[in-house]
């Protein structure tokens, strides 16, 4: 079948404003939406900028807007895209160049959570035990790979780079209800600013942009029952 | 296994999570106040005195003078202190659920910390209003 591919391009040394580019390729239903802008990229125009790197789902480097939804270019198929594409950078986040943008202040909002084990009790003789029950209170949250679709997806991060967005909310749960770790008063503290957690208005687009199919919007409602209960069970 | 705890003083339980504890207790309250307010409609006779529209008028305001036009053949006592309470509460309840509702999506677009604290007290000043002159209408009219 033949595709028609549309993708966003924008660099800002050369160009005025953003534009898009349309390429034609041949493609099969099980290709991938990476597999095409690697082939634009390889036979058709080398200076298509976009990040890659593991290319199957666990690096998060390729998240970008296809047809308008947040998604990782290596898991979406021309059979659920249809054979006209459209590609665009995720938003809420300046462009560097055509897909890629500057991902600091996502990073920046996943630092401020404390994304680290805390646990300043003297060290047990072995390992800190952990029963299979206190393991799967916060399995879900562990699948996250910063990947940044469901924070990008999200009207209150495109209004405001300054609120923590659901990826940052995800990594404090995972730690928050884990039952080893002892810095859960403090992560709750800094969800509790005015940029925090109750920026989140449950509009489920986190969710629904989610690549490794985490409950987000969940997963922050739990968040929110903690802070306002203080039980962390 | 001890069940982990975190204090309200160790976790913080500033004016955000008030506000957002608010507004969930403020939605059950008001379906508290719809429900008590379809049960009065009832027992007033609204099965076959009333059409749909002074029923729905009724439960969300109830006030003698929403249900004048009906075959409900004595309202006096339906003019009570009790049912100027129920409708106070419902305005001023749904004038604040409402009003932060709105402040807080205007607040996703603005960062600047003396603009929120305006447009919060803007919205005390907002609230106490509509909510004052509907409060005096309820308990003069």
């Amino acid at each position: 079948m033949q595709v028609t591919i549309k993708v966003f391009r924008y660099n800002p040394e050369k160009d005025k404003k953003p534009g898009y580019k349309t390429y034609k390729l041949d493609a099969i239903e099980t290709d991938r939406v990476l597999d095409l802008l690697e082939k634009v990229k390889g036979y058709q125009d080398g200076t298509l900028s976009f990040r890659r790197s593991c290319a199957h789902g666990i690096c998060g480097s390729d998240a970008m807007r296809i047809n308008g939804f947040n998604r990782l270019a290596c898991k979406t198929l021309v059979r659920d895209t249809g054979a006209k594409i459209t590609v665009e950078p995720i938003l809420g986040l300046k462009v560097i160049k055509d897909l890629i943008v500057d991902m600091e202040p996502f990073f920046e909002n996943f630092r401020s959570v404390m994304p680290y084990f805390v646990n300043d009790e003297p060290e047990p003789a072995q390992e800190r035990y952990q029963s299979p029950a206190e393991r799967e209170r916060f399995d879900d949250t562990t699948k996250c790979i910063l990947c940044a679709c469901c924070t990008t997806s999200y009207p209150s991060f495109w209004a405001n780079d300054k609120y923590l967005g659901p990826a940052a909310i995800v990594t404090a749960h995972r730690f928050i209800f884990d039952s080893r770790d002892r810095a859960a008063a403090e992560r709750l503290k800094i969800l509790n600013d005015v940029f925090g957690i109750h920026r989140c208005h449950t509009i489920f687009n986190c969710t629904l942009a989610c690549p490794r199919e985490i409950q987000v919007t969940k997963a922050i409602g739990e968040v929110k029952m903690a802070l306002v209960t203080g039980k962390l069970d | 296994m001890k069940p982990r705890t975190v204090s309200m003083y160790r976790r913080g339980f500033d004016f955000e999570t008030t506000m957002w504890l608010f507004t969930r207790l403020s939605a059950l309250i008001m379906y508290l106040l719809a429900l008590i307010g379809i049960v009065g409609a009832f027992i007033m006779g609204a099965r076959t005195q009333m059409n749909l529209a002074d029923i729905i008028r009724w439960t969300f305001m109830p006030n003698p003078s929403h249900v004048l036009n009906t075959n409900v053949p004595d309202l006096a006592p339906w003019s009570t202190v009790f049912w100027k309470l129920m409708g106070s509460a419902f305005v001023f309840f749904a004038a604040a659920h409402g009003l932060h509702g709105l402040l807080s999506v205007i607040e996703d677009y603005l960062s600047h910390p003396g603009i929120r604290l305006a447009l919060r007290i803007l919205g005390v000043v907002i609230l106490l209003l509509m909510s004052g002159i509907g409060i005096y209408m309820i308990w003069t009219s």
